[in-house]
C-alpha cells in the first residue's frame, strides 16, 4: 500500500494505491491520527489505485468518521472502483459517507 | 602385515645363525692356524659374512611391529636405553674381562681378543639397528605418506652407501663425498619430523631428554671401544669393518642428536602447551556442565567456579543485571561487597564498566590507588551478546602482572559460551511460552466449537445445511438458531471484524445478546410484539456494543425470523453479505438487495433508521442461500474473487437438489476455484430449502 498526500489550501487529498489489508490500515490510521488534519476543510481519498480493502481499513475510516464530522471535516471518496464501492456499500457506509464518481464532483462539494 | 609377521618370525634365527657364521670368519681370519690349515682366508670373506649379519639384523628389526605403542613415547625412548644401555654394560664388562685375560694368560689373548670383539660388534650392531629403528617410529608419528615414501628412499639410499663402503674399500672420493652429502641433507629435513615432540609434557619432555642423553651415552662407549680397540682390531679384522662401523654409528647419532635438540628446545614451550591443554579441558568441562544447567542461574554459577578455577584468581564477583524473570543477580568469592562496589564506581567513573579490560599493576594506577586494595591486577570480562548486555566478571589477584592476555582470551571464551547457553535456555523458555499460547488458543477454539450449533433445527417444512471454517484457530464467524413458539425460527449469521482471541470474544457476546434479547416479551400487547422485529433486534444489538466494541471494530449480521406456520420470514441485514433466493414461481435466482448499516459503526440512536425490515412470503421449493464475506471473497491463483455473481450462477444450476447437496456443490466449486491459495477469511455457509406442508408423521 502507498499513500500520497497532496495539500491545497484547506483540501488534503490521500491518494490510496494497493490493497488496503489489516497491516497497511495501521499506516493509514497514523495518517488520519494526526492533529493538524482536522484543520482542513475537506479531506479527499482517492480510491482511484485502491484494489482492495478489508474489515480492518474500513475500521480505520469508520473511526475516524465521528471524529471528523464533530471537527467539521469532511470526508470523501472518489474515485472508487466497482468492487470497493460493493464493499462499502454493503456494510451500508454509502448512506453514511461521501462517495462521489469524480475528482471534480469531489471538489465542488 | 600378517606377513610381515610371519616374514619377522621366519627371520629370527638368521641374526645368530648370521653371527655365529661372522665369529667362524673372523677367528679364521685372524687365527689361521687355528684348525691347522696354512690357508689364509681371504679379506672379503669377514667383510661379507659382517654384511650378511648386519642385514640380517636391519632387516629382522625393520619387520618388528612398531614398538610405539599409542603416545608413549618416553616408553619406546626407555626400552631402548634398557636395551642398549645394557648392552653398553656388558660390552665394558667383556672388554674389562678381556684385558684381565690379557694380562693374566698371555698366550690365549688374542683368540679372546677375537671373540670379545666380535661380539662387541654384534651387540654394536644391534643397538644400531634398535636406535635406527626407534627414530623410525618417532619421525613417522602421524606422518603423511609422502614421508614415509621418502623415508624408504633414505633407507635404501643409507644401506647402499654403508654396503658400498663396506665392501669396496677405496670408493671414489668424490662420490663418497657426493652420498655422504645427499644423506646428509636427507636425514637432516627427515629427523627434522619431530611431531611426537609436541604430545609431550614438561615432565615427559624432561624425560626424553634424559633417556636421549642415556642413548647417545651408549652409543659414545661403543665408539669409545671401537676407537680404542682399532690398533689391535687390525690384526682379526679388515679395517673397511671398523670404519663402516663408525659411519653407522655416525648416522645413528646424528639422528640422536637432532631428537636430543628438538626435545631440548621445546622444553621451555612445554608450559605453555600444557596450559593450552588445561584451557581446552577446562573448557570442555565447562561446556558439558553449562548444558547440564537448567536455570540461567546454573549456568552463571558454572562459569563463575569454573573461571576462577582456571585462572586462578585470588578474589571475583560477577554481576548479572536483573531482569523480570531473573532473581539471580551474582555473587561473591573472598571480596566484601563494598570493595566490589569501590571498584565498580572507579570503573564506572572512568567510563569502563562493561568493556573488557584488563589491568595488572593496579597500586600505581591513579584511581585504584586511594582505594588501597590487598590486589595488583583486575580483569574485568563483560558478558555481552549482539542484542543486549547480561552483566560481568570481575577477577582479582593479589600480586601485580598477576593476568595475562591467554587469560583474558580463555575468559572471552568462556564468557560467549555461558551467552550461548543462557540465550539458548532463553529460546526454550520462549518456545514453551509459545507452545502454552498455542495450547490456549486449541482451547479457545474448542470453547468455540462448542459454540457452533452442531444439532440444526428439523423439521418437514424446510431443510437447512450448514458449513463452517475458521482460516485461524479461532474465528470471526458464527450463525445460530432458535426456536421461538408459534412454529417460529430465528436464523443469526454475522462476521466480527479482525480475528483471533478477540473477534472470538465479540462472536460468543454476540451470541449472548441473540439469546438475550430473543427472549418472550411478557408485557407484550399482542402475539407479535413477544419478540422483536429484526430492525429492533439490530438496533438493540447495536446499543449494547456500543459500549464494548473497540472503536475501530465493527459487526456484521443478519437476522432472520421465518414463521413457516405462516410460510414467510421477516429479516434485516446489517451490513451483512446480501441473501441469495431462489424464487420457484419466478423461477429465477436473485439477491435481497437492502440496505442496512453494520453494528458498531455508528454508536447513538441513530442507527435504527439505518436498518430495514424486509417481509417475503416463501413457496415451496424456495432456496436461501446465506454466508459470511468469506465465500465470495475467496481468491484463485489471479487474485480474483469468487463474488456474487459466480454464487449466483452455482445456485441457478443446484437449486433443485436437497439443501445439503447445493451446499456440497457450491463448496466443491469454491474449493476448486481457490485451489492451491491460502484462506483469507473464515468461511460460512448456509442453505436452507423450504418444502412442501407434509403431513405430520404418525406419533
Amino acid at each position: 500500500m502507498k499513500i500520497t498526500q497532496q495539500a491545497t489550501d484547506n483540501t488534503l487529498t490521500l491518494s490510496l494505491d494497493g490493497e488496503l489489508d489489516a497491516s497497511s490500515s495501521v499506516v493509514l490510521d497514523t495518517e488520519l491520527s494526526k492533529a493538524e488534519i482536522l484543520n482542513n476543510q475537506k479531506v479527499l481519498i482517492d480510491c482511484r489505485q485502491l484494489n482492495y480493502i478489508s474489515s480492518a481499513g474500513l475500521g480505520v475510516f469508520i473511526s475516524h468518521l465521528q471524529r471528523f464530522q464533530d471537527a467539521g471535516v469532511k470526508l470523501v471518496f472518489f474515485n472508487m472502483q466497482e468492487k470497493v464501492h460493493n464493499v462499502f456499500e454493503i456494510l451500508g457506509l454509502d448512506s453514511l459517507m461521501t462517495i462521489v464518481p469524480s475528482e471534480a464532483e469531489a471538489t465542488a462539494i | 602385515m600378517s606377513f610381515v609377521r610371519k616374514l619377522n618370525s621366519f627371520l629370527l634365527p638368521f641374526p645368530i645363525l648370521s653371527w655365529l657364521g661372522l665369529l667362524a670368519g673372523t677367528l679364521l681370519y685372524a687365527h689361521p692356524g687355528l684348525v691347522g690349515s696354512s690357508v689364509t682366508l681371504p679379506t672379503w670373506v669377514p667383510l661379507f659374512l659382517q654384511a650378511v649379519f648386519t642385514l640380517c639384523v636391519f632387516v629382522q628389526e625393520r619387520t618388528t611391529t612398531d614398538r610405539l605403542r599409542g603416545l608413549d613415547f618416553t616408553g619406546l625412548l626407555r626400552r631402548l636405553v634398557l636395551g642398549p644401555g645394557l648392552l653398553a654394560t656388558v660390552c665394558v664388562g667383556l672388554h674389562l674381562a678381556q684385558r684381565f685375560l690379557q694380562h693374566e694368560l698371555p698366550t690365549t689373548s688374542s683368540l679372546a681378543f677375537t671373540v670379545v670383539y666380535t661380539i662387541n660388534v654384534g651387540l654394536f650392531v644391534l643397538l644400531l639397528a634398535r636406535t635406527t629403528y626407534a627414530w623410525r617410529s618417532l619421525v613417522l608419528f602421524r606422518a603423511s605418506t609422502r614421508l614415509r615414501h621418502l623415508w624408504n628412499w633414505f633407507e635404501a639410499l643409507l644401506a647402499t652407501t654403508l654396503l658400498l663402503r663396506l665392501l669396496v674399500a677405496a670408493p671414489p672420493y668424490g662420490l663418497s663425498m657426493a652420498l655422504l652429502g645427499v644423506l646428509a641433507s636427507f636425514g637432516a629435513y627427515v629427523s627434522s619430523h619431530q611431531k611426537w615432540v609436541a604430545y609431550l609434557s614438561r615432565r615427559q619432555k624432561v624425560d626424553a631428554v634424559l633417556l636421549q642423553v642415556a642413548v647417545l651415552l651408549s652409543m659414545g662407549i661403543f665408539v669409545v671401544y671401537f676407537l680404542r680397540v682399532q690398533r689391535e682390531a687390525h690384526s682379526v679384522a679388515p679395517a673397511t669393518q671398523l670404519s663402516f662401523l663408525l659411519l653407522n654409528a655416525g648416522f645413528a647419532g646424528f639422528y640422536a642428536i637432532m631428537g636430543l635438540l628438538v626435545t631440548f628446545f621445546n622444553l621451555p614451550t612445554a608450559g605453555v602447551f600444557e596450559q593450552k591443554r588445561e584451557e581446552i579441558l577446562s573448557l570442555q568441562r565447562l561446556t558439558q556442565l553449562i548444558q547440564r544447567g537448567q536455570t540461567p542461574e546454573e549456568v552463571y554459577r558454572m562459569f563463575f567456579d569454573s573461571a576462577i578455577q582456571t585462572v586462578e584468581a585470588d578474589a571475583a564477583w560477577l554481576e548479572v543485571e536483573a531482569t523480570t524473570e531473573e532473581e539471580y543477580t551474582g555473587q561473591y568469592y573472598r571480596v566484601p561487597p563494598e570493595q566490589a562496589l569501590a571498584i565498580r564506581a572507579l570503573l564506572t567513573d572512568y567510563n569502563l564498566g562493561h568493556i573488557e579490560y584488563l589491568n595488572n599493576d593496579l597500586p600505581n594506577s591513579s584511581g585504584f590507588r586511594s582505594l588501597d586494595l590487598p590486589y595488583s591486577s583486575l580483569i574485568v570480562m563483560p558478558l555481552r551478546s549482539s542484542k543486549r548486555q547480561y552483566g560481568a566478571l570481575y577477577m582479582l589477584k593479589e600480586q601485580a602482572q598477576g593476568f595475562d592476555r591467554e587469560n583474558l582470551s580463555i575468559l572471552q571464551t568462556f564468557a560467549s559460551q555461558t551467552v550461548l547457553s543462557i540465550e539458548n535456555l532463553q529460546l526454550v523458555q520462549a518456545s514453551l511460552d509459545t507452545q502454552r499460547v498455542q495450547d490456549e488458543l486449541k482451547i479457545a477454539s474448542a470453547v468455540q466449537d462448542s459454540l457452533i450449533p452442531k444439532n440444526l433445527p428439523i423439521d418437514n417444512w424446510f431443510e437447512i445445511s450448514s458449513h463452517a471454517l475458521a482460516a485461524t484457530e479461532v474465528g470471526g464467524d458464527f450463525y445460530d438458531f432458535l426456536h421461538l413458539p408459534g412454529r417460529r425460527l430465528a436464523v443469526l449469521i454475522g462476521d466480527v471484524s479482525g480475528k483471533g482471541v478477540t473477534a472470538a470474544f465479540h462472536v460468543a457476546q454476540m451470541k449472548g445478546i441473540f439469546h438475550a434479547l430473543m427472549q418472550e416479551n411478557p408485557l407484550a400487547r399482542n402475539e407479535r410484539e413477544k419478540f422483536p422485529v429484526p430492525s429492533k433486534f439490530m438496533a438493540q444489538a447495536n446499543n449494547a456494543l456500543a459500549r464494548c466494541l473497540e472503536k475501530a471494530a465493527f459487526i456484521t449480521a443478519s437476522l432472520y425470523i421465518i414463521d413457516y406456520e405462516h410460510g414467510g420470514f421477516v429479516f434485516a441485514r446489517a451490513g451483512h453479505c446480501h441473501t441469495l433466493y431462489y424464487h420457484s414461481i419466478k423461477e429465477e435466482v436473485s439477491y435481497f438487495r437492502t440496505a442496512g448499516l453494520g453494528l458498531g459503526i455508528i454508536r447513538h440512536d441513530g442507527y435504527e433508521k439505518h436498518i430495514k425490515n424486509q417481509f417475503y412470503d416463501y413457496n415451496p421449493g424456495d432456496v436461501m442461500v446465506i454466508y459470511t464475506d468469506g465465500i465470495v471473497e475467496a481468491r484463485d491463483a489471479n487474485q480474483e474473487e469468487y463474488g456474487e455473481e459466480r454464487l449466483k450462477q452455482m445456485l441457478e444450476h443446484t437449486y433443485y437438489l436437497d439443501a445439503d447437496e447445493i451446499k456440497e456443490k457450491i463448496l466443491t466449486d469454491l474449493n476448486e476455484f481457490s485451489r492451491g491459495q491460502p484462506m483469507h477469511d473464515d468461511q460460512t455457509l448456509l442453505v436452507i430449502k423450504f418444502k412442501a406442508a407434509q403431513p405430520e408423521p404418525a406419533l
